[in-house]
């Protein structure tokens, strides 16, 4: 019954005047009984609906979303080859939990985790993801050469064959020419990149790089440095006292098991305490929110410990047995006092004096850091003093306290090149990796844009490819991205969206939604567990999956590993060769799965409830402390007195190429950790006469430096970013179920200073900074630190489908392209703007 | 830039902020938080709900079950996993949202620190929406409690959508998703509701109609069970990131629903009103 909109406004407006004394009369109809259930009567059922479409109708497919990157696992009913809905998986216990005694309380084969497994709001809406009409469907030519932002590529479809075909004809070309490296290739990570690395590898390009140096390398750097493990997690549900610096796991919820672990330790008694600039939504359920200046973290983290060093606080018998460099650090903190931080942070010193005496005494406890003070110029030595809060209060890989997980190995059975890729592997990698001392595999995609855009690094690339990243908006500073690669003779981009970067591509071919293809997941929980993503409908558009488009320019190239086997086209178990491109990847799946932790095929593994592999052994605690056995000391060498404790102990005399292996503690070697002391390093040697990539010296000491842009007159305001339950960086927003639940990201600023701005609630605003302008809109409240404003990333679209266009504020243009010159991480945290009226 | 002339604020917002206990948000809930919500809920009512010790089962009732909700608003982080899981079992259209999170300012505090607050349909016992219908399309379920709505003879006109002080009733204006518009896979997807599988289609109900949670009772079986082991369960609950949504029969002393009612305090919005919210919530 549509009823034109005049009719609709009418009534709405009816409604409206008349609600109040409506409600009024209802209720009180209501209370008096009348006529309550005047109306009931039987409901038609739909049986024919019922046995189509009902939830035993179909099947239940076990898989793992990649609405994000936290590969939750979830069953999604098929009906007839089509996606219905999507349930969380209980058998996998990235949805439930990361220690093993909570997962297995309960469990059972049959029914999986006791109170049953969660998805958050991304993973609900994974089908509109999958079913968005604005997907790419068929291959894109650009016939537009204008590639500047805005400019209309003149897409031209044509057919898989012929995009294929000219793209390994292009790359034929470069390879030919003995200039393989200079394809540079971006991806997303977690899905689908071994395949890609392997291409890499086997063209004879350097220059595979992927998402995590947007993301956490400087955690990742900071952690590394201090006790050798690139990503120890929080166990929160064991936890008494949980302080977290810059991170929002209820809502940014990196693991859906997050939100339960962390209000079920509250309801334990925990204590949770949150230091950021703004009253994040996981502030909002702590008991305390400490507001900071942004990049301050390192010195308040350091005031921390000289409170509780000064005090004898700190666990004596861990930092004795178990780190080195404490003197000098202890000595680095005399004057670091709370009063010292209290300017540099605004924290008031008293409030550092107690926080300090709660950290130490409340046992166990834990201090975690993610990204917030990450993506700083000075984030990896704040990382370090922050986690380094864990070492004196002796929690490291104890219950409660921060644990290394034991993670779950599959084999990536990575090609040998042949003469022609090796000659050209050994060309510098074009993001100059190794000026960054920390850095990560993943390498550093903003010096890669900067030196694109002018021109500098070793060489200057030609080709370049892009796999389900959209680097216009995920990388600090847009205008440099879209002037780099404007500079590329060819730029490929695979992806499921018409992205910002899709629009300036030469080439587009549709990606897949999760939901039609395979992944392996090793789960971040702290002992081992791998979810198998899998195929749950075929791609709706008879598309490749990324491995497969991957494999097939392979195939063109005909790709040889150094054995000459053509390593795209044979089977990875069977050696022989496999047309079909999904049984290719299969098998190459098979084998990962098969000479990994797991032991057993891919179709073995389907069959696992909810596909899901979970170690029995559980997670294990204080590792470090392992005795190694004697049969495996045979030959090792003592790096000095065998019974001292301290001793390092190598595999073999590190002249012969030794590694460390352990340590000596309480006269027997013991695995250590994985540092060069094999000990937590408060003093990390293994800086010692290092230069960062900006030629800076490095400090082995995990000192405060101020971050090297500060507020002035002309830009008096910091501008923070961050990530909510809603969306997933900037590739959620045309999906509008999420859209639904945020639409836009207004930019939220104190009231007093918005006052000072003149501005109010509300109101329309030119967000400036010395690299861009943008309009955005206030939101007044006291959740934020007055000298800060911060919005929600990932809004702001130009391109992306209708939904996402026109929609809130984009923040990389307001930034520089840097990376922080330690780790490569993008710096996604250090602006300062100014605010005026629109 | 700012007015040079302006007094700078005071910064140092970092002073000693008060902790949030649980008898504060308590106390400030009756005592003004709770009127602002209650602002947020009503149609222009400005009521304050009342503390409700619960007792779980009102003895009298002659009904077999009496399902209802107690929600945990210390569980709850504010994520909206159930709102778009309502959306993805229910297949909603836009504008209508059988549930929503509210983000609730707790006044007095100097930091605008939110309560997050999970509003379904609260299946009143004596639900205001009921009597004001004028064909008989919406009605109480006697065998559990449920309120439903009749899509064959709602006429949309709306009574109900205004007797309900709490906002959990929407009207189908026929706006669809792009999924559906573009004929996409998904647009033949039908929706559960009431076990009826309709299929979104211009002028068909429930296109029109007036909308509301169900509990999603097509999902109990022939005998007006539920069974969350096999996933039967009402969507929000069943994906609540913080496990804060727990659902049960009421009429069940050993439900945990009723369980939870016995052990903690618990209370109802705009109790003043008579309504009987089946939904309860925990602070």
């Amino acid at each position: 019954m549509p009823e034109s909109d005049a009719q609709k406004i009418t009534r709405r407006r009816l409604f409206k005047l008349g609600g109040g004394a409506a409600t009024g009369v209802a209720a009180a109809a209501a209370v008096s009984g009348l006529g309550t259930r005047s109306g009931e009567h039987d409901l038609r059922v739909n049986a024919a609906g019922l046995q189509r479409w009902g939830r035993d109708a179909g099947q239940w497919v076990p898989s793992c979303c990649n609405m994000c990157g936290g590969q939750c696992g979830i069953m999604v009913h098929v009906v007839d080859g089509i996606v219905e809905k999507i349930e969380p998986n209980n058998w996998n216990p990235n949805n439930y939990t990361n220690i093993s005694t909570d997962w297995f309380d309960g469990y059972t084969d049959e029914h999986g985790c006791k109170e049953g497994a969660v998805i958050c709001p991304k993973g609900n809406a994974g089908v509109m993801a999958l079913y968005d009409p604005d997907r790419v469907k068929t291959p894109l030519k650009r016939t537009n050469p204008d590639k500047s932002i805005g400019a209309d590529p003149r897409w031209q479809e044509i057919s898989w064959d012929q995009a294929l075909d000219e793209i390994a004809a292009k790359l034929k070309a470069l390879r030919d020419s003995g200039e393989a490296h200079k394809l540079i290739w971006f991806s997303e990570d977690h899905s689908f990149t071994h395949p890609q690395m392997d291409f890499c590898t086997l063209f004879g390009t350097p220059n595979y790089s992927n998402h995590a140096n947007l993301c956490d390398v400087s955690r990742k750097a900071s952690f590394r440095t201090i006790l050798g493990d690139d990503r120890p997690l929080a166990d929160f549900i064991q936890s008494k006292y949980i302080m977290l610096f810059g991170w929002n796991p209820t809502s940014a919820i990196k693991w859906v098991h997050l939100p339960r672990i962390i209000t079920r330790a509250i309801e334990h008694g925990a204590r949770l305490v949150v230091v950021d600039p703004y009253l994040s939504d996981t502030a909002a359920k702590a008991q305390e929110w400490v507001p900071i200046r942004p990049g301050t973290d390192g010195a308040f983290a350091l005031a921390l410990a000289h409170v509780i060093i000064r005090d004898r606080l700190y666990d004596r018998e861990f930092v004795e047995k178990w780190t080195v460099g404490f003197d000098r650090f202890a000595d680095y903190v005399k004057d670091k006092t709370p009063a010292w931080a209290e300017t540099i942070t605004s924290i008031p010193a008293a409030t550092t004096e107690r926080l300090a005496r709660e950290l130490a005494t409340t046992k166990p406890a834990l201090v975690d850091v993610w990204s917030g003070p990450g993506q700083h110029s000075n984030g990896v030595q704040g990382g370090r003093a922050i986690g380094l809060l864990n070492a004196l209060i002796g929690t490291i890989d104890a219950p409660g306290g921060m644990i290394n997980p034991d993670k779950a190995k599959t084999k990536h059975n990575a090609p040998q090149p042949d003469d022609t890729a090796a000659e050209t592997l050994k060309q510098p990698r074009f993001d100059e990796r190794s000026k960054y001392p920390l850095s990560h595999s993943s390498g550093i995609y903003a010096q890669s844009f900067v030196n694109l855009a002018e021109d500098k690094g070793p060489y200057k690339p030609k080709i370049g490819v892009i796999v389900f990243q959209n680097p216009m908006m995920a990388v600090p500073g847009s205008q440099t991205v879209a002037k780099a690669l404007a500079k590329l003779e060819t730029l490929v981009v695979i992806d499921t969206m018409l992205s910002e970067t899709a629009m300036l591509a030469d080439y587009v071919l549709p990606g897949t939604v999760y939901l039609e293809r395979y992944d392996i997941n090793a789960h971040w929980v702290t002992w081992p567990a791998i979810g198998l993503r899998q195929p749950v409908v075929k791609p709706l558009f008879g598309q490749p999956a990324e491995y497969e488009t991957v494999a097939a320019l392979g195939r063109r190239l005909g790709l040889k590993d150094k054995s000459g086997k053509e390593f795209f086209r044979i089977g990875a178990i069977s050696g022989q060769p496999v047309e079909d491109l999904t049984a290719w990847y299969e098998e190459y799946l098979s084998a990962e799965l098969k000479g990994g932790s797991p032991g057993i095929t891919l179709e073995e593994f389907k069959k696992l409830p909810g596909a899901v592999w979970v170690d029995r052994k559980g997670t294990r605690y204080r590792k470090y402390a392992d005795t190694i056995p004697a049969d495996q000391l045979t030959g090792a060498f003592y790096d000095g007195d065998r019974a001292a404790n301290g001793t390092v102990v190598y595999d073999k005399p590190p002249q012969a190429g030794g590694k460390p292996i352990g340590v000596v503690v309480d006269g027997a070697v013991r695995k250590g950790f994985n540092t060069p002391s094999r000990r937590v390093e408060f003093y990390a040697k293994s800086l010692e006469g290092k230069v960062d990539a900006l030629g800076n010296p490095v400090d082995p000491l995990p000192v405060y430096v101020p971050r090297d842009w500060q507020p002035d007159e002309q830009y008096p305001l910091y501008l923070i970013n961050w990530k909510e339950a809603s969306h997933t960086h900037s590739r959620t927003f045309n999906n509008p179920w999420l859209l639904h639940l945020k639409s836009e990201n207004p930019l939220i600023i104190h009231p007093d200073t918005a006052a000072r701005f003149g501005l109010k609630d509300g109101d329309e605003v030119i967000i400036e900074s010395p690299y861009g302008s943008t309009r955005g809109k206030i939101k007044a409240t006291r959740r934020m630190h007055p000298e800060v404003v911060g919005l929600q990333h990932g809004f702001g679209h130009w391109a992306g489908g209708r939904n996402a266009v026109g929609r809130g504020t984009a923040d990389a243009g307001l930034r520089p392209t840097r990376a922080d010159p330690l780790s490569g991480q993008a710096i996604h945290k250090q602006t300062c703007v100014t605010l005026r009226k629109a | 830039m700012p007015d040079a002339a302006t007094e700078p604020s005071t910064p140092a917002p970092a002073g000693e902020l008060p902790d949030v206990s649980r008898r504060d948000v308590v106390a400030r809930l009756l005592k003004l938080g709770a009127v602002s919500l209650a602002a947020a809920l009503a149609s222009g009512a400005s009521l304050a709900p009342l503390l409700h010790v619960a007792s779980a089962a009102e003895p009298g009732k002659k009904r077999k079950r009496r399902y209802g909700m107690v929600i945990d608003t210390r569980r709850c982080v504010g994520c909206d996993a159930c709102v778009a899981a309502c959306k993805a079992e229910n297949k909603t259209p836009p504008g209508v949202s059988y549930t929503i999170v509210l983000e609730q300012g707790l006044g007095e505090r100097p930091d605008d620190r939110p309560l997050f607050l999970t509003k379904p349909c609260f299946q009143c016992e004596h639900p205001p929406c009921v009597p004001v219908c004028p064909v008989g399309a919406t009605f109480k379920r006697s065998q559990d409690g449920i309120v439903v709505v009749d899509y064959d003879r709602c006429i949309g006109c709306r009574y109900c959508i205004v007797a309900c002080p709490y906002q959990a009733r929407f009207s189908d204006f026929g706006e669809d998703y792009p999924a559906v518009e573009e004929h996409t896979p998904w647009a033949s997807v039908p929706s559960p509701e009431y076990k009826q599988f309709r299929v979104r289609g211009k002028g068909k109900s429930p296109e029109g109609n007036v909308r509301k949670c169900t509990f999603c009772l097509h999902l109990q079986d022939e005998n007006g069970e539920y069974d969350r082991a096999s996933g039967r369960w009402p969507a929000c609950a069943k994906t609540c990131t913080g496990k804060a949504i727990h659902f049960g029969d009421l009429n069940d002393p050993d439900s945990e629903v009723s369980q939870l009612l016995k052990e903690r305090q618990a209370i109802r919005l705009k109790e003043e009103l008579g309504t009987e919210p089946n939904v309860y919530y925990l602070l």
